[in-house]
């Protein structure tokens, strides 16, 4: 599968056979650090000092190094498919080589990062539980009503919420077995199959 | 096979298989570790870098010390939460494999020594939705009102702070009531 750049992006990584071989390693780590932790402006001008070149070049370097890498690791292209799509650019072999290399070197990094992207729904944190038994209320003396007390706590992007439930014993069982026929239904044939076929 | 520290239920398969990292630390460090366990159990702050310590001579590997530390907490939690007293505890230990001259014995007085504060600090720990922090209360004399001319009536006015824990918030929940209604809430 090859990628595709557009003018703009070739334009943009046009300025890399011009630094040179040494601008080729600042600008790929300058492109890590920006999918790592978001944009650095200030190192970009740090690095545009070193390598004599204007802001403006390697801002946009780095901006097609990070589009080059992220593009590669979400498809997961193989190598061939990499020299081929980046030959278009006409660099020299060296470049291409070194580019190539970026590439499969922090190729897990890059989709660990890329992983964590996705929407996430609120997902299980704990369960606090409480088993009481009602033995008297204002109205009526003398009873026995057990009600189990629960307190789900759910996690999502950082945010702690709470919800509180109350259920009497026979509808706790009930949901227990619901949740394990659901369970069971990993046993069945139909889901084997796929789980077989996804390996 | 049913153990009583465990609930009347099999032993979970993990602690079975640190029994046999546990009876690599010596017993005097084990007792030491377990201290240090315990203050985890009762609130106050572990310090990991002693057990890290501790546990240097038995080359233990990271993996392993967070594995002890899990296991020790389990065993001295699920023992005080099923009421276990310490010989019932040291001799389903030994049957675990955990060796009972010193280390069993010494997890065992460890143990007995805190039983009651970590039974205490387990109560307080359980799910509880709001507490009553205090009530506030002022008795008023209405003289008057712009509907009545003479009112001459006393008026009770409640505040409940209800405390909700996890948020450490309190809330006032102001109420006010007149004599009879006091009366029946009273009643």
């Amino acid at each position: 599968m090859l990628l595709v750049l557009s003018a703009e992006q070739r334009a943009h990584l046009g300025c890399l056979p011009r630094a040179g071989g040494a601008a080729v390693g600042e600008l790929g780590r300058l492109a890590l650090e920006q999918l790592r932790r978001g944009a650095a402006p200030r190192a970009c001008e740090t690095a545009a000092r070193k390598l004599n070149v204007g802001v403006d070049t390697i801002q946009h370097g780095v901006e097609g190094l990070v589009y080059l890498l992220t593009e590669s690791s979400k498809l997961m292209i193989s190598e061939v498919d990499f020299q081929d799509s980046i030959h278009v650019l006409g660099f020299s072999d060296e470049l291409n080589k070194s580019l190539l290399q970026l590439y499969l070197n922090n190729r897990k990094e890059i989709r660990s990062i890329l992983g964590e992207l996705a929407p996430r729904l609120p997902s299980y944190h704990s369960l606090e539980w409480r088993l009481d038994v009602q033995l008297a209320s204002r109205s009526l003396r003398q009873q026995i009503k057990a009600a189990v007390t629960m307190k789900l706590h759910l996690n999502q992007n950082e945010d702690q919420t709470a919800q509180v439930l109350q259920t009497d014993p026979a509808t706790l069982l009930h949901l227990i077995q619901q949740l394990e026929q659901a369970l069971g239904e990993m046993k069945m044939n139909h889901c084997r199959r796929i789980v077989r076929n996804m390996k | 096979q049913r153990f009583r520290f465990c609930g009347d239920l099999d032993c979970p398969d993990w602690v079975l298989a640190e029994i046999s990292t546990l009876a690599k630390i010596s017993s005097v460090k084990l007792k030491l570790i377990c201290a240090q366990v315990l203050r985890d159990l009762l609130g106050e702050a572990i310090e990991y870098d002693k057990i890290l310590k501790l546990t240097s001579d038995a080359k233990l590997e990271s993996g392993d010390v967070k594995a002890t530390i899990a296991v020790l907490g389990f065993i001295l939690s699920s023992a005080a939460k099923h009421n276990v007293d310490s010989e019932s505890l040291s001799s389903e230990l030994q049957q675990l494999g955990l060796p009972k001259a010193e280390h069993a014995s010494g997890l065992c007085r460890c143990y007995e020594e805190k039983q009651n504060p970590l039974q205490d600090r387990l109560r307080a720990c359980s799910l509880r939705l709001s507490q009553l922090g205090s009530v506030r209360w002022r008795v008023d004399y209405t003289l008057s009102s712009s509907e009545l001319q003479e009112v001459n009536e006393p008026v009770v006015h409640l505040t409940f702070n209800v405390r909700d824990r996890e948020r450490e918030k309190t809330t006032a929940v102001p109420v006010t009531l007149s004599a009879n209604k006091l009366r029946v809430l009273l009643a």
